[in-house]
């Protein structure tokens, strides 16, 4: 079967400038890496094991802070958690696809890959698929690269700098940037307030009664506002 | 448990998360009741995330003037931008700025 090359082209076009705002994302793992102070290949292994940025630093930087393994996991999987939503609304398009593809496709399902894809839904299945793979394998190959090179950068930075604490400035951005409504934000500072009021609790598991806590508040407001 | 096990287990956990409708539950629908909860796991993780990494060990908070003004001008940088490099480049000069002063 002959590929697309127009599709190809396309899809690599699209890729890249939503890439963009990934770039520093990756940087700050790969400097997370060196902080947490866990093998560095070990660490960038994240890359193409989990392929998510927010649960790769969760799990990275919450090892380093000395959280039980288990929390850690936890923790990065509930991240996770609302890749539930894009396979659920992927899973129509997907069902006129070959078994490989459906097995393949959703290791590359990341944020900017679905909002792409769900643009391409209509086209015919054999041009999807084109489409998709280049756009998936486009931040693949992509994401393995800067966070590579975060990772080579982790050592010259003096640590003085102290770049760690670029990544609560990074989640930050990423909660306020994605706020689209008051119930995201009463569970944003509940999840907050939660996590901070239970810090004693041992191997850090407040975090997840926070989280817990801030999924329950929204989902409260959002159910018994008039 | 090593970190790459630890690794391992959140991978496969990721990619089930993203192939389970697409693999195995074509036919079904998320209920009306886990989307609504579902939409608010990213703040909520977040934000608990963020006071996480700035607790140490002992539970008391590890966090200065330089800090919270780091979090004020980020916040407020990805509040007018939306954009996630300008709020790296503004949080993190307003602390290294501020840490410099005090």
């Amino acid at each position: 079967m002959a590929v697309d090359r127009a599709i190809v082209r396309r899809a690599v076009g699209d890729a890249v400038p939503l890439y963009v705002p990934a770039i520093p994302f990756s940087l700050v793992i790969g400097l997370a890496i060196s902080e947490a102070g866990v093998n560095p290949l070990a660490g960038w292994s994240t890359s193409w094991l989990i392929f998510g940025g927010a649960a790769q630093l969760t799990l990275i930087t919450l090892v380093g802070a000395g959280t039980a393994l288990a929390a850690a996991v936890m923790a990065a999987l509930v991240v996770n958690a609302r890749h539930l939503m894009y396979s659920a609304a992927l899973a129509p398009t997907f069902q006129n696809q070959p078994a490989w593809f459906r097995w393949l496709g959703p290791y590359v399902l990341i944020d900017q890959v679905f909002a792409l894809a769900m643009l391409e839904e209509k086209t015919d299945p054999v041009a999807f698929r084109t489409y998709y793979l280049s756009i998936g394998f486009t931040f693949w190959a992509l994401w393995q690269s800067t966070t590579a090179l975060g990772l080579a950068l982790g050592p010259v930075v003096p640590d003085s700098w102290n770049l760690e604490f670029a990544v609560p400035i990074l989640f930050l951005g990423l909660i306020v940037i994605g706020l689209d409504k008051s119930s995201k934000a009463a569970a944003a500072l509940v999840g907050a307030g939660v996590t901070f009021l239970t810090a004693g609790l041992p191997n850090r598991s407040g975090l997840l009664v926070g989280a817990l806590a801030g999924i329950l508040a929204g989902t409260m407001i959002e159910r018994f506002r008039p | 448990m090593s970190f790459v096990i630890a690794a391992v287990v959140v991978g496969i956990g990721t990619y089930l998360s993203r192939a389970i409708f697409i693999l195995a539950l074509a036919n079904r629908r998320i209920p009306d009741s886990v989307l609504v909860m579902l939409q608010f796991v990213a703040p909520a993780v977040l934000a608990a995330l963020v006071v996480a990494v700035l607790i140490d060990e002992s539970g008391s908070a590890a966090i200065g003037i330089p800090e919270l003004a780091a979090f004020a001008a980020g916040g407020a940088t990805a509040y007018k931008t939306r954009n996630h490099i300008a709020t790296l480049v503004v949080g993190m000069t307003v602390f290294w700025v501020v840490r410099a002063l005090v």
